[in-house]
């Protein structure tokens, strides 16, 4: 069955966010806006398309879209997210 | 300054520029790249609509789609992820074939698909010959990971826009970005002109 | 209770993650299609057993190139190391598992996938099943634990095509107080008597240990083989929330 490689690991799109993010983001949890349900970012499931999609572990509903352009990324997030950035 | 790293070529070959769009390079496999999970709707439950600004919905079940008249032939098509692959073979229902007896005021279609995938394409750009929806890819039925049973295909424009596992064409007055064109990506997506992204 | 914690108690750290560029110290062999590389990192911020890093490669026209390795050595070893297997038709792994030699510079991003990771503190019992290269991050956190002289209750469940295609198989059998159990589905030799074909629920109720010592699981390799691992796991009673997966698969493009 081809299809299971469709898609990754959050985890794999660690460099990817802390492009996006300034920061290593996979442990970060996030609260699906369609089913409820808590899963750390590392555990969603990353589908790549002409962009990068994550996917809810549970329902598969978007968790966050990336479009990487030449000179900036354009990123939609949806849920809710909790993030807790160390202060230097 | 990114370093040289000496002795990488990576992997890229002579290309075409008749053939092969700008920015783009040639592949021999078939790359798979989905933003979803793929459908599996059972063929007795499939079916084909073309709706919205339209004076008479139109469906057509699986076997009805199969009845009808069909092309075979053979385009280049061309990702925005830069792959392109040229003398590719379909077979497919042509849209002329599907929006015949359709009758709309309106200028703008969206694809959509199983799953959560839509995709917006000027109805000028589905019709004269330029699209189809194919369910065969190289004489054989078209795989689910590339779309199968059945799927959009517009080879004219970025291969976002030949949107896989598609059920239906809805007509809209106004144009609404799809999946992929509001979060970033070119609206209307021409290979010849390299129209990636917004920015574009 | 304490999974929740492993899922909330880290913040992230404002570490500056940034691409650097990297010399090859040492390749070192370690099997025919694997190498691994040595590398001198200018002020390497450290890492955690698990994390992975993005290479990217330069070629002299200014096309560039991208893909993610985990790094193999503990975070207590002096040196950052890579093991990479070369894929036939792979677009980096050729030039990094073949081409490259000491004194060769690309640049990497990391450490990152804090998701994928195991300290000493974390605890156990450990359950590691790797596929293949899958082994990489899981023999970083094994190396960690030898480095610590923890003694954590370990297994490792490793499927490799034949005992040739087994990556640190010496250091393997001289870790302490680790079990290791090898499925060989290709090749064995004469006098094998381990597991013959893939990991199944069978295998693993075998390995051990069962859900109610609550294991800390992680699980890397092929698409393929996490997937069947992972659904072996579940049906032997473990919690999923309890197993970590680091699929492998086309990275970047």
């Amino acid at each position: 069955m081809t299809e299971e490689a469709l898609w990754l690991d959050g985890n794999g799109l660690a460099g990817l966010l802390v492009e996006v993010f300034g920061a290593e983001m996979t442990t970060v949890p996030h609260d699906c806006q369609s089913c409820g349900e808590r899963n750390a970012v590392g555990a969603h499931r990353a589908y790549a398309g002409a962009g990068t999609v994550l996917r809810c572990p549970v329902c598969g509903d978007v968790a966050l879209r990336i479009a990487t352009l030449p000179d900036r990324h354009v990123v939609e997030v949806r849920g809710a997210w909790r993030l807790e950035v160390a202060r230097d | 300054m990114s370093p040289i790293s000496r002795g990488f070529r990576g992997r890229r070959t002579e290309v075409d520029p008749s053939r092969v769009p700008p920015g783009q390079y040639v592949v021999n496999d078939f790359p798979v790249l989905s933003a979803g999970p793929t459908p599996h709707t059972p063929l007795d439950e499939w079916s084909f609509t073309i709706h919205g600004a339209v004076d008479e919905p139109t469906s057509w079940s699986w076997e009805e789609f199969l009845a009808l008249p069909t092309e075979t032939f053979t385009v280049d098509i061309h990702c925005v992820t830069k792959w392109s692959k040229l003398d590719t073979s379909w077979t497919g229902v042509s849209v002329d074939t599907l929006f015949e007896g359709v009758e709309t005021e309106a200028d703008f279609v969206t694809a959509w698909s199983d799953g959560d995938y839509t995709t917006n394409i000027p109805l000028e750009d589905l019709t004269g010959g330029r699209a189809w929806v194919v369910h065969t890819f190289g004489g054989e039925p078209l795989e689910p990971e590339h779309g199968g049973p059945a799927r959009l295909l517009v080879p004219h424009l970025y291969f976002w826009k030949s949107a896989k596992w598609v059920r239906g064409l809805t007509l809209t007055i106004e144009d609404e970005p799809g999946f992929w064109e509001a979060a970033g990506y070119h609206n209307y997506g021409d290979p010849w002109k390299e129209q990636r992204y917004w920015s574009d | 209770m304490e999974r929740a914690a492993v899922l909330e108690r880290l913040s992230i750290a404002r570490a500056p993650i940034r691409w650097r560029t990297v010399t090859v110290r040492d390749v070192v062999d370690e099997t025919p299609q694997a190498r691994t590389l040595v590398l001198d990192v200018p002020d390497w911020p450290g890492h955690v057993a698990g994390q992975h890093v993005d290479v990217r490669l330069t070629a002299e026209d200014g096309y560039q190139a991208q893909r993610s390795y985990s790094i193999a050595s503990a975070p207590e070893d002096q040196r950052l190391a890579l093991t990479i297997e070369r894929l036939d038709d792979g677009e980096v792994s050729p030039y990094l598992a073949g081409e490259v030699r000491p004194g060769d510079e690309f640049e990497i991003r990391g450490p990152v996938g804090g998701h994928f990771t195991w300290r000493v503190q974390d605890g156990g019992p450990l359950l590691l099943v790797a596929g293949g290269s899958g082994l990489v991050p899981l023999m970083a956190m094994l190396r960690h634990r030898a480095a610590q002289g923890s003694d954590v209750e370990a297994r490792l469940l490793l499927s490799a095509r034949s005992l040739g295609d087994v990556f640190y198989r010496d250091e393997l059998s001289a870790l302490d107080g680790v079990r290791v159990s090898y499925t060989l589905t290709r090749e064995r030799p004469a006098d094998w008597n381990g597991y013959d074909r893939r990991v199944d629920a069978e295998i693993l109720a075998d390995v051990g240990p069962a859900a109610s010592a609550d294991p800390l699981i992680f699980v890397c390799g092929p698409t393929a083989f996490v997937e069947q691992a992972a659904e072996s796991l579940v049906s032997l009673g473990h919690e999923p929330g309890a197993i970590r997966t680091e699929r492998f698969g086309p990275t970047g493009r």
